[in-house]
């Protein structure tokens, strides 16, 4: 089967684990599906609109988990390592896809399979062993309860294989915390809780060995195409500064900018930053360097704190460690971050969620809303590196506090009440990464309209950051973002690095990314080829939104954002108020041709997408 | 002749060695005058930093001049004076 797929690169078959009946089906891969919607994100939207009913439980039975891949994972393009794990997420509440790095994906290609879609609910944990045909459903009673890096060891050892590739949950997951991540290899799908989801099927962890390899109709293409990415790769200033100091490259520039978050947000400049640089790092703790499969960028950076109360080893910090831990719980220890991105990792618990969730607390501390009584005897305060990291295992274990703190700051503000909700920094119940968007209003309506809400990966603020585009004006953000959108979901749905951003993007779906797909798959798409699948994509992922009942009213920003501005640097005075937040919304939907009252798509959108499918159930 | 500081990060500050450095803009006394001086002093490995090699497009960034933020990509013209501080707003990615 997997050698008479139409398109090069995929293996033309899917692998369909039903934990309930203990049901291994190998599936094929439907050619237009693959034509119309690549692979990873884009994919996995088709198939969860297709198969999950509107108002499901998240964490019930009936939720599916799908891992998939994308035709230029596995081959020698650079920066296309990832993958992506998609369900509907017990923490937004819709579609979620969670991408993650590292050699899951490229392995489960070899191992024959284009993507794994999961469904059911075991009665006992299990865990799933992929080695090409064969595919076994294993005890995992001997995992449970393990972290992950202790059940990823158990699994080797006990397969006898050092080269597998494994996703696995931590205690978090076991018990469907809200955001719960997956380790896979050197890398997580930290986002949105799919450990939650995967918990709740009782499935500990994923073990996959492939010996295939994957097709492409033209190997001299592919390769002449790879030469050149690498040779793009190499000379690029921005990804130079990637492969030396890892996503912490960013730090200092973004403080010296005003627009390194610090103290929940309440500023944009932090005093401390000198001592959790890249710099800082590359000098005090980093090792080595690690890359993902066949990326040449090798932007991991393997950190090592040998003794001490700080001891750990992690493939870290990255930037989102840097600015979660670091700025906007004002700790300037580098080897505190290292320690609370392990114990994050040893919980299985996403660190951008669990750090706001902390800098909330922090808040709710500073304004004695929270005493030492609420915090369990812990001095709470912004800067306090013992606290924060005695808070990480709280929530890691559901103690006290952290039993609060585990459920979100959505959830948590609403549970406290007293106004907390107007330093809760999320969007749609989704914590937000390190990029602000005060200044930049392409980035404000794309974080308040991005199907997760408080992701970096659904917009890109790159743009406006770089003075590519007049971050003060307003006219055209709709339309940019729109753009930036498009670029995104595609290469989450070939699966390429983000992180490969000068290649890939900024502004728009690039030659690169249009010339990579080409080569791999045979296609001769051009621009508007690219981009029309770009936008189908988009559009089935607001579909499936708007099937659980998302509307206009749901893309909102975080209140502070909205209320106040930056206060000092020379960002100062910079914020989104409301009315231009609505202004920004309808210029977005006008410009992808959404409906202006409910922020959804059109039944002549969707037809012109070949979306009519689903015209019924969202317009 | 203007005398300013220019403050840089990562790999631009690996090329230059230095956090800071202080650097002569005979003239023109503009950020455009400023870049010509920074080659002039650094050579290629500077300029490797900022320009595309294969296009010789110069890489957009904001640029920090002394409060104000500036950009590459419009602001070459702008004049400089005798001790203002300059820092370069880059690399910006995302993490």
């Amino acid at each position: 089967m997997a050698n008479s797929f139409k398109y090069g690169g995929y293996l033309g078959q899917l692998l369909r684990v039903n934990l309930t009946g203990k049901g291994i089906t190998r599936e094929p891969l439907m050619e237009d599906w693959a034509r119309d919607f690549v692979g990873g994100t884009g994919l996995s939207a088709r198939i969860l609109f297709e198969e999950l009913s509107a108002g499901i439980d998240p964490l019930g039975p009936e939720n599916k988990l799908v891992m998939m891949t994308g035709p230029v994972n596995g081959t020698m393009i650079p920066a296309a390592s990832r993958s992506s794990i998609c369900a509907k997420s017990p923490y937004t509440g819709s579609f979620f896809h969670s991408i993650f790095g590292g050699y899951l994906g490229p392995e489960l290609k070899f191992a024959g399979y284009d993507g794994l879609i999961i469904e059911g609910q075991a009665n006992r944990p299990v865990y799933l062993w992929i080695d090409d045909d064969l595919v076994e459903i294993r005890d995992a009673g001997h995992l449970w309860g393990k972290d992950p890096l202790r059940a990823e060891k158990i699994l080797r050892k006990e397969i006898g294989d050092e080269e597998i590739r494994i996703a696995t949950i931590g205690l978090a997951g076991e018990e469907k915390a809200p955001y719960a991540m997956i380790l896979c290899d050197i890398r997580a799908a930290g986002r949105g809780g799919m450990g939650a989801v995967m918990g709740s099927k009782n499935l500990k962890a994923i073990a996959v060995r492939g010996t295939g390899s994957v097709n492409v109709p033209n190997m001299l293409k592919v390769y002449n195409t790879a030469l050149r990415l690498n040779e793009l790769v190499v000379t690029n200033p921005a990804i130079q500064g990637l492969s030396q100091y890892g996503t912490p490259r960013n730090v200092a520039a973004m403080n010296e900018g005003g627009i390194l978050p610090t103290r929940n947000w309440q500023t944009e400049v932090f005093r401390g930053m000198n001592n959790i640089t890249g710099e800082a790092m590359r000098e005090q703790v980093v090792k080595g360097d690690r890359a993902c499969f066949a990326c040449s960028i090798n932007c991991t950076k393997y950190s090592v704190v040998s003794g001490g109360p700080y001891k750990s080893v992690i493939n870290g910090a990255d930037y989102e460690t840097i600015y979660g831990f670091g700025s906007i719980c004002e700790v300037d220890n580098i080897e505190v971050l290292c320690k609370a991105d392990e114990l994050c990792d040893h919980y299985g618990i996403d660190l951008i969620s669990t750090a706001l969730c902390i800098a909330w607390a922090m808040e709710c501390y500073q304004k004695g809303i929270f005493t030492r009584k609420d915090t369990g005897g812990i001095d709470l305060k912004f800067g306090n590196a013992s606290g924060m990291l005695q808070m990480i295992t709280k929530i890691g274990k559901r103690e006290g506090l952290g039993a609060l703190l585990a459920k979100g700051t959505r959830t948590a503000s609403q549970i406290v009440g007293r106004d907390t909700y107007r330093f809760a920094i999320q969007n749609k119940g989704l914590e937000w990464p390190g990029h602000t968007c005060r200044p930049f209003p392409a980035a404000a309506v794309g974080y308040a309209t991005g199907p997760r809400g408080g992701s970096h990966h659904d917009i890109r603020p790159t743009a406006e950051k770089s003075g590519l585009v007049d971050r003060k004006i307003l006219e055209g953000k709709g339309a940019l973002a729109a753009e930036v959108n498009h670029w995104l979901i595609l290469t989450d749905s070939m699966l390429l690095c983000h992180l490969g951003e000068p290649l890939w993007g900024p502004l728009q779906i690039s030659a690169n990314t249009i010339e990579a797909l080409n080569a791999v798959t045979g296609w001769e798409l051009d621009y508007e080829g690219a981009r029309k699948i770009a936008e189908r994509q988009w559009n089935m992922i607001r579909c499936f939104a708007a099937r659980e009942g998302f509307t206009r009213e749901n893309d909102q920003l975080p209140v502070r954002f909205m209320e106040e501005p930056i206060p000092e640097g020379p960002m100062k005075g910079s914020y989104i108020p409301r009315e231009t937040l609505e202004r920004l919304k309808d210029d977005y939907y006008a410009y992808r041709g959404w409906d202006r009252k409910t922020g959804n798509p059109t039944k002549e959108k969707l037809v012109e997408l070949g979306l009519d499918f689903a015209v019924d159930d969202v317009c | 002749m203007a005398r300013v500081r220019v403050k840089t990060f990562s790999v631009i500050r690996d090329v230059l060695g230095s956090d800071v450095v202080e650097v002569d803009v005979a003239g023109p006394e503009t950020m455009g005058g400023l870049f010509k001086a920074l080659r002039d002093r650094y050579g290629l490995p500077f300029t490797d930093k900022i320009w595309d090699r294969n296009t010789g497009e110069m890489a957009a960034f904001l640029i920090k001049l002394n409060e104000t933020i500036i950009s590459s990509t419009s602001d070459m013209d702008r004049k400089i004076q005798d001790g203002d501080e300059i820092a370069f707003i880059f690399p910006i990615g995302g993490g």
